[in-house]
């Protein structure tokens, strides 16, 4: 039984790790859907623009209402700027933006290439002398690795706007301060550090979902299960490897 | 004689413990049109499949113009689809594109015809199968044997040398099996080869030079349409009284 599972995942690996070379080797030879990946970044990108804008500003508000509280006792709200941008730009937005793709994104590719997949449109496309990596998996996976760290930063921006009304609003924390604070907190290693991560996040989300929707069966119902299971599995690894990757930053940078 | 392009040597092919073909031979010569019977889930459709390479085979050859295509990489095969193209049983159309796009596709990814005359060239395809009406249509807007006509007219875009059809009258009412098959014949008239998977005898008989019967993983029966008709082989007889 526990065997059964570790050979089931070590073959999981193995096919992912093929799908992700042959992703490798189109992306570096001709022909090139240039038009393909401004759709996919403007779908990505835009279409996710508006809750990545909600969930930055409440996140920025509801940490600094805690921190703030939780702080006043021991006189510290003065600390509550630095607090909040640090923890938003290196770890809250990048997270909570790649689960929120994670789950839209994930879903979505999965959903719909396990679609084209059991309408037999891959092999179509396959049987009219394209690739279907090509066409359909190099377009995504570019588009999410641009466009994901590129939300989650302005999710920390929006954040850290966030936090400066409530500092201002419910701790007289005056404006001026407040960004004075921010700015001299943040560093690049900050925010390249956190766009890194997104990087990874990104690959791993969209990778695995086009994985997934290549291997779709069973009809409509393997289309549900594929988007389930992209969803479960990435905001696991997301989750696990934010760890190890911070880790691997601290130790790197500091 | 004309030449053979394209001839299976004892082809075998299994899924898991499943065998589906277990030496198929036979070959195709140039402007003929082969039919290829047999009862459902007989892996009529897993043949056409293996031929282009969208299924790999488990042992013997397929041989295209004398060369041996089965063990072509992938990328060595989008060459050979654009010669030896497959029209889906289920029509197959890209469901985010048009009945316009959907035809136009394969000219935009082979060929460096400009935008105005791939519309020309869609636009004659398109007459063909009378769909010309419908190209701003997306394919969840048309009929199923609509569908098919564009799954039909996208596999002829690219004029390519054989065409494998895969029941393409299937489920269609008897203008529009006629209408498939005036176009196929009109392909063949143009020298072109094709096989045409079906279990429509009457169609078969219309539009084959030639019939093939795939029983038990082989071809059990290889002859013109009227030895078929006179084949006294027990299973050749029950086979063509049945409505399989
Ligand atoms: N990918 C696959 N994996 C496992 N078995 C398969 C696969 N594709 C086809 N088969 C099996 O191969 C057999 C032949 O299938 P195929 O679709 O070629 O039949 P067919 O002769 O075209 O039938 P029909 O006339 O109904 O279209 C079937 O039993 C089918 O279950
Ligand atoms: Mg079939």
């Amino acid at each position: 039984m526990m065997t059964n599972k570790i050979r089931k995942n070590l073959i999981l690996v193995g096919e992912v790790t093929e799908f992700f070379n042959s992703f490798l080797k189109c992306l570096f030879s001709r022909p090139f859907y240039l038009n393909r990946l401004y759709e996919q970044i403007i779908e990505l990108g835009l279409g996710s623009l508006s809750i990545t804008i909600v969930i930055g500003l409440v996140t920025g508000m509801v940490m600094t209402l805690q921190f703030g509280y939780g702080l006043e006792k021991f006189g510290g709200t003065l600390y509550v700027p630095a607090i909040v941008s640090l923890s938003l730009i290196r770890e809250l937005a990048p997270i909570f933006t790649s689960l929120l793709i994670a789950g839209r994104i994930g879903s979505g590719i999965s959903a719909e290439i396990g679609a084209m997949n059991v309408t037999q449109q891959i092999d179509a496309l396959r049987a009219l002398g394209t690739s279907p990596i090509r066409v359909l998996v190099v377009p995504r996976i570019l588009a999410s690795l641009i466009t994901l760290p590129l939300l989650a930063i302005f999710s920390g921006i929006v954040g850290i706007f966030g936090g400066m009304i409530i500092a201002y609003t419910e701790f007289n924390i005056p404006t001026g301060f407040y960004i004075n604070k921010v700015l001299s907190n943040i560093t690049y290693v900050d925010i390249f550090g956190s766009m890194f991560k997104c990087c990874f996040f990104a690959l791993f989300i969209t990778l695995l979902a086009c994985y997934k929707g290549f291997h779709t069966r069973e009809g409509t119902r393997g289309v549900g299960n594929s988007a389930i299971w992209v969803v479960v599995r990435t905001s696991m690894i997301i989750l696990v490897s934010d760890f190890f990757l911070s880790k691997l930053l601290i130790l790197v940078f500091s | 004689m004309k030449d053979i392009i394209l001839e299976l040597k004892n082809v075998r092919k299994s899924f898991e413990a499943k065998q589906i073909h277990n030496g198929v031979s036979f070959h195709l010569r140039q402007g003929e049109t082969v039919g290829l019977l047999g009862y459902s889930g007989t892996g009529k459709s897993v043949l056409l499949r293996s031929i282009i390479g969208l299924e790999d085979i488990d042992s013997g050859e397929i041989l295209y113009h004398n060369n041996r295509i089965d063990q072509l990489s992938e990328e060595a095969l989008f060459k050979v689809r654009t010669k030896i193209s497959y029209a889906f049983q289920s029509g197959a159309l890209f469901d985010s594109m048009n009945v316009f796009e959907n035809v136009a596709y394969p000219l935009f990814e082979h060929t460096d015809l400009s935008e105005e005359e791939v519309e020309i060239k869609v636009d004659a395809i398109l007459n063909l199968v009378a769909m010309k009406e419908s190209k701003r249509l997306m394919p969840s807007d048309l009929s199923g044997g609509m569908q098919k006509r564009v799954g039909l007219a996208r596999s002829m875009a690219l004029s390519p040398e054989i065409l494998l059809y895969d029941e393409p009258t299937a489920g269609l009412d008897p203008v529009n099996v006629d209408l498939i098959l005036e176009i196929m014949k009109k392909f063949k008239s143009a020298g072109f080869s094709g096989i045409f998977v079906t279990h429509d005898i009457p169609a078969a008989l219309k539009v084959c030079d030639r019939l093939l019967i795939l029983k038990d993983g082989v071809i059990h029966f290889n002859g013109t349409p009227q030895e078929f008709e006179e084949s006294q082989d027990d299973f050749i007889k029950t086979f063509s009284n049945s409505d399989n």
